[in-house]
């Protein structure tokens, strides 16, 4: 069994003090992938935000191992497109938390994100707005940004909302990809199970309040589902 | 020409005048930027009305006590003023702030609310003020007239500082503005780099408001960030430009106000809506022209 990067222990998500989940208790392995699952509304963004120190909990604990440094890929769509930043501009922002108030740009981390946009094949429209990249070009800049942070811990939340079908493939190619090659952690908030049982080893699952945590091959066999959704098969 | 060499000389009677009218038309459309960018425009608009709300409160605190003002100092009236404005300026926007990120009720509604009653109070406040009527109503309306060393001076400083902090911090300011979420997991301090944010807006309008009056304020907090953002293709040119921009428009205003003899604010902040509709006219023509021929080649 791998070591355990997060540790939830009867955690309660909410907002304001009032809980939308309460008693979470699930472990994350080191260098996983795992996938969190859910119908809209189920909670999953309001675990992202948790375990991201977005939102505090309202209840229970939660333990990383040592001091995990995110790269966090939110929906380009919840970044408002009035800034005129380019997509290296809206890249370079992943290397602010190793630059102290203040100080300067070095140019070896200017350089450092010209190579995260490289290996996300954004490096060819890096110069364009942001604003006006299509959908997967986006998710590949904000891809390359949090490889910029050095992330131990890559956080999606759907990266391929708005994407065509061709450059979702592509996109979770590329993360699943990284996660071999780096040792990633990779947590991905989706609604695409296709895309779950082809790249992901882990799945927490929100179902009407309840968590659901296991491998891919014991949660999403039509046996399974089919009792959690309790309909026939 | 001649009026351009005369204002330009350094015997200029007004020459005051217009150095603090440009410094504000170089200043204000740099914390502008972050009000259009955060959508606050409406705070632009009411936060200088509050700003001399405050103004007229602090001008009133001697008459009410009982105070003569011209015994204590040379400069007092413009320290009180100056006191009153800043005072009422960060309250206003820490709590217009701070209803906005609980997202509740009606924004543009209190707003709203605030700069109508804001703008009517100053008007009654120093209508009834018989030490300060004069001046500072002149003031409300935009005249910038009277604008000792001293003044100037006090500008000068207040807004270089205002210049070196959103110079050394934009990193930080950029990144809590657009992007709140990602700040907070690099673990960034985004309470703080919003306070210092609303401090240095809070605190541009004040000296301003003081030096030019609402009207100008509100003209070069807005007007140049929102004629540039029409063509700006990142941010480094969007501050920039704006800020020439707005000091240009304000020498330039200064200079048609002078030769026709017209109040310098509402000239100002007419020139600058001519040089919007021009570039947003400009723009619109671009970029038909742009789409017609991508048609073409396609």
């Amino acid at each position: 069994m791998s070591e355990s990067l997060l540790t939830l222990n009867n955690l309660d998500i909410g907002y304001d003090g009032h809980a939308v989940m309460s008693g979470i208790t699930l472990s994350v392995a080191r260098s996983s992938f795992t996938a969190i699952l859910g119908t809209n509304g189920s909670g999953k963004s309001t675990l992202l935000k948790t375990l991201l120190g977005i939102q505090p909990p309202v209840g229970g604990e939660m333990r990383f191992a040592g001091e995990p440094v995110f790269g966090y890929v939110p929906q380009s769509v919840e970044l408002d497109t009035l800034y005129p930043l380019t997509g290296f501009d809206v890249a370079l922002m992943g290397v602010y938390g190793r630059i102290r108030a203040g100080q300067l740009l070095p140019r070896h981390e200017q350089d450092f994100v010209h190579e995260c946009l490289k290996a996300t094949a954004a490096d060819g429209f890096a110069r364009k707005k942001f604003s006006q990249l299509s959908g997967g070009q986006k998710q590949r800049v904000l891809i390359a940004r949090a490889l910029a942070a050095k992330p131990d811990v890559l956080v999606l939340d759907e990266p391929t909302a708005g994407v065509d079908a061709a450059a979702t493939h592509a996109l979770l190619e590329f993360i699943s990809q990284i996660h071999r090659e780096r040792r990633l952690t990779i947590l991905l908030v989706t609604h695409d199970l296709p895309l779950v049982r082809r790249h992901a080893q882990q799945v927490i699952w929100l179902h009407e309040g309840k968590v659901l945590h296991g491998p891919v091959s014991e949660l999403l066999t039509p046996e399974r589902m089919a009792e959690i959704f309790e309909i026939e098969i | 020409m001649e009026t351009f060499r005369e204002i330009l000389s350094p015997d200029f009677l007004l020459r005051n005048s217009v150095y603090t009218s440009v410094l504000v038309g170089f200043i204000c459309p740099l914390v502008g930027v972050y009000l259009v960018l955060r959508r606050l425009v409406f705070m632009g608009v009411a936060l200088p009305q509050i700003s001399s709300t405050g103004v007229a409160v602090a001008l009133s605190l001697p008459m009410w006590f009982g105070v003569n003002l011209s015994e204590h100092g040379e400069h007092s009236e413009h320290l009180l003023a100056f006191v009153g404005s800043t005072v009422f300026s960060l309250i206003a926007i820490l709590v217009l702030a701070l209803m906005e990120r609980r997202g509740r009720g009606l924004p543009e509604g209190r707003l709203g609310t605030a700069y109508v009653v804001s703008a009517a109070l100053s008007i009654l406040l120093l209508s009834k003020n018989r030490f300060g009527e004069a001046g500072w109503l002149d003031l409300l309306k935009g005249e910038i007239i009277t604008i000792s060393n001293f003044d100037l001076e006090l500008t000068g400083i207040a807004l270089a500082l205002v210049l070196a902090v959103l110079g050394i911090f934009h990193k930080e300011l950029l990144l809590v503005s657009f992007d709140r979420a990602l700040a907070v997991t690099l673990r960034k301090k985004v309470v703080f780099w919003d306070a210092v944010m609303y401090l240095l807006i809070g605190f541009t309008v004040s000296i301003a408001v003081l030096s030019v009056g609402p009207l100008i304020a509100f003209g070069f907090l807005l007007i140049p960030v929102l004629t540039v953002r029409l063509f700006a293709r990142n941010m480094r040119q969007f501050t920039i430009v704006s800020s020439i921009v707005g000091g240009v428009a304000s020498f330039v205003g200064f200079w048609i106000a002078y030769q026709w003899d017209w109040p310098v604010g509402p000239t100002d902040v007419v020139l600058l809506g001519v040089i919007f509709a021009v570039v947003w006219t400009g723009h619109g023509i671009v970029r038909t022209f742009k789409k017609q021929q991508t048609r073409e080649a396609s």
